[in-house]
This record gives C-alpha cells, structure tokens and sequence, in this order.
C-alpha cells in the first residue's frame, strides 16, 4: 500500500509548512496577547490603592489629586478606560509612568535590552553548558564523572538563582574580588548605545575594550541566573540520552563497531535534545520573571527590576505596558522552540502538515 | 554604573596572566612583564571566555584621570524634574540643580537668604530682591522673571510640593529684573518656608524644551535647568544620576568639593557593603539595615546621623473602638516601651538612628519645648487609664499593620504584641504592603488601629507637619491616619497660620503639642536620625558641625559642602 500523499508532499515543502506553522502561531500570539492586555488591564486597576494619590503624596490637595486621576481616565467606566488605552497602544504609546514620570515606552526601551542581554547570555551559558554536561553524565552512566554531574546539578537546581547570585557577590566580587559588584559597565567608558544590547554596541563603536568591560559585567549575573538552567537541562539531557541509548538503533550501531563518541553525538544525543529544547525555551522564558532578584542584586538596570518597582506604585499604564513586553517576550520564545523542534524533528512538520 | 577598583573590578597594581592552551598551542595574555603565574585551562570556549572577563579587569586598569569622584546611593529611583520630586533623594537632585529664593537656615529653626538677598513683608504681600549676579548653567541670568515662570510651572503641573502653596498665592509678579512680589490671597506664615521647596528653573531653556504644552514635563525628567552646583551629565532613574561641578557657581564650595558626583538608585545592601569595602562607594544610603551599618562601621567606615524633623510615628486611629477612648490611648501610649524602641535603633554604642521625643514635634520646629519631659514606660499609669477607658479591650482586637516593605518595622509591632497583652488587648499583627495600606487609610472605619510610620517636616516650619497629621480639614492619608478632631486644636493650627510673630507662633504650636501629647492621637516612638556609612577620607562638613546643619531632611547632603580625596 503506498504512503499517505500528504506525507511526501509535507516531506518535500518543509519551508512551506514552517511557514504555515510560524503565521497560524503569529495569529495565536496576537489573541494571547490581546487576551493579556485585557486581563492585566483589569487586575491592575483592581490592586488596592489609588495611583493619583500614591503619586502626588498626602500632601496634594483633592483637587490636585482629582485632577490628575481625570488625566488618567481613572473616573471613567472601565470598558472607556480600555477603549483609551487600546487607541493609544495603536500609536505605540503606552503612556507616562508615576514611577519614572518617563513615558512607558523610553523606559521600556532603555530597559528591556539590559534584560534581554543577560537573558540571552544565561539562555547560551544554559545550552553550552547543560547540553554537555547531560551528554558526558549519560555517557559515564555511573562512573565518577556521571557522579560529580549528578551531584553539582543536583545542587544547582536545589536553590533559586538569587541564592546563587547572594553567594556569588559574596565569592567573586567580595572575598575574591575577579568581578564587579553592580552595572553593566565600567563607568570610566562612555559608549554610545544604539541598540541597548551593549556586547553588540561596543563592537560596533569598535571599542574591545568596552566589550570585554561589558562582558566581564554581565557574566557573573548571567552565570547566577542560568545555573538552575543548566542543571535542569543536564539532568534532563541525561536521563533522554539514557533512555536511547537503551533504543535498538544504538544497539544497532554498536553491533556495527561505531565507536562511543560517535554514538554519542550521532545516534544518542540528537533524538534526546527535543524534549531537552522544549524545557529549556520555557526555561529561557521564565528566566524574564526570574531575573527580578538578580538585577535587584547586581544593580542590573533591566526591565524585571522595573516591573517590581511600578507594581509596588501602582503605576497603571507601566505595569500593563511592561507585563505586555515580557508576556511577548514568552510567547515569541515559545514559537522560536516551535519551530527550531520542528526543524529538528521531521516527524512533527509532517503530523503539522497531515491535519 | 558600576564600582572601580574596587568597583568596576580594576585592580591597581596586580599583576595577573591568562595562558590559553587551545589543542596544546599556549598563550599567553597579560601586561608587559606579565609572569607566568596565572591562569591555566585547557578548553577552548571555556579558556576564552573567563580570560575575557579576567582580561577586563586588566583594560580597565588602565589609569584613570585624578578626579574628586564622591559616589552616594538613594533607593529607588531618582526626579529630575523639580516640579514632581517628593522624596529624599529628589530633594537632593533638587538642591544640588537648581537654587531657591530661600534656604532652610543653617543650625536654627526658619530661613535664611539663598538667592533673595532679602524681603519684606506687608501682610499678605512679600516682596523679594535677588541676587543680580546669579546665572543658570546655560549661560542665562537669573531674573525675576524665572521666578515667576518657576512657579507657576510648579502650579500648572500640579505636583511635587506644589499643594504647599495651592489656595495660597493669589498672583506672582516680576518688578524689574531682580525684584518678584508674591500676593497671598490671605497672610500665611509658613509662605516663607515653602518657599525652600519652589526651584528656580531656566525659563528659556525649558520653554524651548516644551511640546504640546506640556511645561517640558518629559524633557525635565531627563536633564536639568538650574542655576545650582551641579549640571546634569547623565541621568537614568532606575540606575543613576551623573552630576558635573559648575565652576562658575556663586557661593563657595568647601576644599576638595566633588568634581564629580555619582548619585546612584536601587543598590540593595549587600552590594553597597561590598562596594565599600572595595572602595567603590563613598557615602550609603540612610536605608541601610542597623547590621549592615555597624559592619561597615567595624571596617573602617564612620556613621554620621542626620535629624531632619523627621518622627516616628505610631498612629492611632480614633475612630475605631477601643481608641476612640481617650483612657485606652493613653494607657497604650504608657504601656509602650520607648526604651526598648530605642534601643533597636542603636547601631553602635556611639550611634543610633533614634532619640526620644517630648511630644509630636522633633527638636528644631517652632512649638518644641525642651523642658517638657521625654515619654517613658510607666505601667501603673497605664493600667490606671486603662481603668478608665469605657470599652471592655477584651471585646476589640487591636490589629496593629506594619508596611511590608520596611520588616524592621516588624519589630516594633511584636513588641507592642507583648506589650499591650499585658493589659488585655488581644493584638493581631497585619502585614500591609506599602500601596494596601494607602487604600486601606481613606476609611476610618475599617483602617487599621496602629500603623508606624515616619513622617518629615517638608519645610523648616511647623505647619508643614502638624497641620496635614492633624487638622480636621485635611483628606484621609497615611499622614492623618489617626483621623483625630479637636476643635481647639484646629484653631491653634490656623491661628499659627496667620499669626507672623515667631514668638506668638512658638507659644500657639508649644500649646497644640501639649495637646496632642495629652490627648495621644499618635504614639510619639522617637525622632528619627537618617544614619549614612561614609567611606574614610570623606567629609560630611554640614553634618559634622551642628551650627552649619540644615535642619530639613536631605539639604545637607549637598555635595559641594562635602570634601573627597581625589580619585585615581
């Protein structure tokens, strides 16, 4: 009986159907995130408090304070509140924080790179070193370096990573001082920032210099912040990797005489990283909401640290302005996993492409 | 930003190396005369990547120019923008940018000239001279017509400390270029001491810096516009504030003044110890936890205290049974154990960052009297009021709320748990975030009986605290959270309003503190001293000698005042 058509056809227009698949996911996001705006819109007006009054302070009049929540559309009907709110999102602006007394829209520009670059780097420390660290674990299945893996990622994820960051102050910048305390910079070097992303602006100003000063910043919070990554990706890569490595094709192999490092790498470590890659792309997601501790320690100047700040505020429109960047954040990392494990596994393209 | 030395992992004078062995073929990075002690590995990424990071500290310890660097932290976040600062750190952005026509005077009670050089007084018409020899960074005289453009820009915006003079001025004008005239719509006395918090912008700068009418509102919070000590280099508000000596400022700055200062926002604790010890940091927040100061303290650094007409304040609420009860509050407030209070505040046994009042007013207001005794524990008293009170306690939990964000105010609330169990009051602790407990305030009926807060004098005049904490007038905030009303003592507060002989004004405030300490709508906790680390070699001068200390909150920590070594 010949194959089903549609999966040789699926088979032969891989680009389409990730295509496909990459625009239904757009479509998807785009209602998630209207469904988020709505949501977080409502829960942030429904917190305790009055923001016009915690903005001005006791001493404001009530009329100073009438006055400024009219400026806000606060005496509005709910539903008219969103109705300005989405009229203004569709300018791209999203207000003037009480927190910063910036609009949300400088503030989140200035803030989310800093974020993104130490999520980025902690994302890469996660993969680089989780990835091989799973696959020599499973491939000295119960010997000593199996053991000593084990025992180190078993720590890692043990302790949140502002534990980890506590203590890495404390080791590396404190009693052996090799990193600094705060910043993302030294603050001898002026740089001018274009993207906001400083690893990418110092190379573009051409500044080695700068770069290394703004590596040697990032790598320390980075490092705090992944370390439950990389542990969890290393258990999680050994136990797959155990799992194929029991699969008759590696039996196969072996009969063959392919050697172990070949095994490994070819026959093993491939089919055990799909559902490693799934855990970390949420992982690196949740890595936004983490990263609030690490950048209050570090003094990091991003985009978690300031959603903290202005929900302890009150500060409508920065609190729906920043959860909307992170919840976009989340999802845009969800379909970057979506579509790298359709990539590395043929089967899903195909069942994608067979409904 | 980031620490040097020290901060920004420089480290002067050490030598290091890092050997890159990549499949057996070595190299080696480092200074000229590097040794071969160092750093050894033998993996590619992993070698390149920590060498990277070990060889930053190297480049960056390339010498750096002398300069007098002072470096100070605020929590959390720093205004720019005069006309919407309120608190700590804006006062001190505000001082050290821009200029006022008057300053809190310096080791005494009202104030003293800055940039009026003088003034006078006809009822509800003050008329003030400038200063004809003062300019804004920008190069443009300061004339009379920036004053009055200044205020009302303040008005117009609406916020900041501009309710200190909303329903107060009638109309500002300008006499020529060095005279302004303000008109009160009735006299009021404390005019002349909010006038403190009214900076004097560069009308020109800020008018070509406005959009759609908006007074610069947006510009301002990013750059500065005054004629005071320091320009604005770089500002961030979540990260810190550059500032940059004016030469050619018209008062003289103290030896060794900053060139440069660093004022930054949010480091917690940790980071702020670790900067310090490493040189990296020069004067802490007052934020900081009693352990943290007394650890900096024993490594060298010393502490200097700041009493800024600043209570801490245990508000009662009068509105709800059993402190509706004058007997109950009274027995509460006997029964509270000011010395033990006390004691928690101290943070070595040189310094502390409380002393005991007399009543509601801190020393240094109008009203204080230094005779009247300091409250103290007495429990018979207290057992005698409660005798007196007409509510069975048993009937009433006490819920005594600490804010959430503050846990050392946690403390003060167990104490009086086991306190006031001893007189029969079952006491539920309430753990209340910062923005709950602003909601929860605007009723009396279902605000908390208890909640501890510090609350500051914004000018050097006694109105600007006892009238928003207790006239009847004012709406429900954490200021007026213990919702008092007494007739009497509204009248004494508006009578001090509109009488202008200091001396009648002393009398007229020493009776409504005599008052409120009788009739105990607060518990009067302590006086609270802002406590700062300050690295050796740093010199805090206003702080150091009494008679050169400004009495409000945050104005001595203007930093020309303040002698650094200069920084390598």
């Amino acid at each position: 009986m010949p194959p089903p058509e549609t999966a040789f056809t699926g088979n032969d227009r891989p680009v389409v159907t990730i295509l496909s698949r990459l625009l239904r996911r757009l479509v998807s996001t785009l209602l998630v995130l209207f469904g988020v705006s709505l949501l977080i819109f409502l829960i942030a007006r429904v917190i305790p408090g009055d923001p016009a009054r915690i903005a001005l302070g006791p001493r404001a009049s009530e009329e100073q304070v009438e006055a400024m929540r009219e400026t806000l559309h606060l005496n509005e009907p709910i539903i008219v509140q969103y109705a300005f709110f989405l009229g203004d999102l569709l300018r791209a602006d999203l207000g003037i924080s009480l927190y910063s007394n910036r609009p949300v829209m400088t503030d989140i520009a200035e803030y989310l790179p800093a974020t993104l670059e130490l999520v980025f780097l902690a994302g890469f420390l996660m993969v680089s070193l989780g990835l091989p660290l799973g696959a020599l674990s499973a491939r000295y299945r119960d010997r000593w370096p199996d053991d000593l893996i084990r025992l180190l990622t078993l720590l890692s994820v043990s302790a949140p990573s502002f534990v980890w960051a506590v203590g890495m102050v404390l080791a590396f910048s404190f009693a052996i001082p090799l990193f600094p305390i705060a910043g993302r910079i030294s603050e001898t070097i002026d740089i001018q920032v274009v993207t906001g992303f400083l690893l990418v602006d110092t190379i573009v100003a051409g500044r080695p210099d700068a770069f290394v000063s703004a590596l040697h910043h990032v790598i320390l919070p980075a490092f705090a912040l992944s370390l439950s990554g990389i542990g969890q990706a290393a258990r999680l890569t050994r136990t797959n990797m155990i799992a194929t490595y029991e699969q008759p094709h590696v039996e196969m192999a072996r009969a063959y005489g392919f050697s172990e490092r070949d095994i490994s790498r070819r026959y093993a470590f491939k089919p055990s990283l799909i559902p490693s890659l799934t855990v970390i792309g949420l992982d690196f997601a949740a890595l936004l909401g983490n990263a609030f501790l690490v950048e209050v320690i570090f003094a990091w100047p991003g985009i978690s640290r300031y959603g903290v700040g202005v929900i302890l505020q009150k500060d409508l429109n920065a609190i729906v302005g920043t959860v909307l960047i992170i919840s976009a954040t989340f999802l845009i990392a969800n379909i970057v996993v979506d579509l790298l494990v359709s990539v590395i596994n043929p089967r899903i393209r195909l069942s994608e492409h067979g409904k | 930003m980031s620490d040097n030395q020290d901060a920004d992992g420089r480290f002067p004078g050490s030598t290091w190396a890092c050997h890159a062995c990549v499949r057996g073929k070595c190299e080696v990075f480092g200074p000229p005369g590097t040794n071969q002690e160092g750093f050894h590995m033998n993996h590619g990424f992993g070698t390149g990547l920590l060498c990277a990071t070990i060889l930053a500290s190297g480049i960056a310890a390339a010498p750096a120019l002398a300069e007098r660097i002072l470096r100070a932290d605020e929590a959390p976040i720093g205004e720019l923008d005069p006309a919407k600062g309120t608190d700590y750190g804006d006062t001190v952005l505000a001082i050290n940018l821009y200029d006022s026509l008057v300053y809190p005077a310096q080791g005494a009670s009202g104030v003293q000239p800055h940039l009026a050089t003088g003034w006078s007084i006809d009822g509800a018409v003050y008329t003030f001279n400038l200063r004809d020899d003062v300019t804004f960074n920008s190069g443009n005289p300061l004339t009379s017509a920036d004053v009055v453009y200044s205020f009302e820009r303040l008005m117009a915006i609406g916020q900041g400390h501009s309710g200190l003079f909303e329903g107060v001025v009638d109309s500002v004008e300008a006499q020529g270029d060095h005279a302004v005239v303000f008109t009160l719509t009735e006299p009021f006395a404390p005019f002349l001491a909010s006038l403190v918090r009214l900076s004097i912008v560069d009308s020109a700068t800020v008018m070509a810096n406005e959009a759609d009418g908006d007074w610069a509102s947006v510009w301002m919070s990013q750059n500065s516009a005054g004629s005071g000590p320091y320009v604005v280099v770089s500002h961030d508000p979540q990260t810190e504030t550059v500032m940059a000596y004016e030469p050619d400022y018209f008062l003289e700055p103290a030896e060794n003044y900053p060139e440069r200062v660093r004022y930054r926002y949010g480091l917690d604790a940790p980071a702020v110890r670790a900067l310090m010890a490493r040189g990296g940091h020069d004067i802490s927040s007052q934020w900081l936890p009693p352990e943290v100061l007394a650890a900096l303290a024993e490594s060298g650094a010393s502490l200097v205290t700041e009493a800024g007409l600043t209570g801490e304040y245990f508000k009662l609420n009068t509105r709800r049974a059993p402190l509706d009860d004058v007997h109950c509050r009274r027995a509460l407030a006997y029964a509270f154990d000011y010395g033990t209070l006390l004691q928690l505040t101290r943070i070595t046994p040189e310094t502390t960052q409380g002393r005991p009042m007399s009543g509601a007013l801190p020393e240094g207001l109008l009203g204080f009297d230094p005779e009247r005794p300091y409250f103290e524990r007495n429990m018979a008293l207290a057992q005698e009021e409660q005798a007196l009170c007409a509510h069975d306690v048993a009937d009433y939990p006490l819920e005594v709320a600490w804010i959430a964000e503050t846990p050392a105010r946690e403390r003060g609330a167990l104490m009086m748990q086991a306190i006031y169990s001893q007189l029969g009051y079952k006491v539920a602790i309430v753990r209340t975030p910062w923005v709950l407990l602003t909601e929860r305030v605007t009723n009396p009926e279902t605000a908390p009986h208890v909640v501890e807060i510090a609350i500051s004098a914004v000018s050097p005049d006694t109105d600007s605290l006892l009238f928003n904490m207790y006239h009847s007038s004012m709406p429900h905030t954490w200021m007026s959270s213990s919702y008092y009303v007494n007739p009497e003592l509204d009248a004494l507060l508006d009578e001090g309003r509109m009488e202008t002989d200091p001396a009648a004004r002393q009398e007229l405030y020493a009776q409504a503190n005599a008052i409120l300490a009788e009739e105990v709508p607060d518990i009067y906790g302590y006086e609270l001293l802002s406590t700062f680390a300050v690295r050796e070699g740093v010199t805090f001068h206003n702080l150091a000698d009494p008679a050169r200390t400004y009495p409000v909150s945050g104005f001595n920590l203007r930093f020309m005042d303040i002698s650094v070594p200069a920084t390598e």
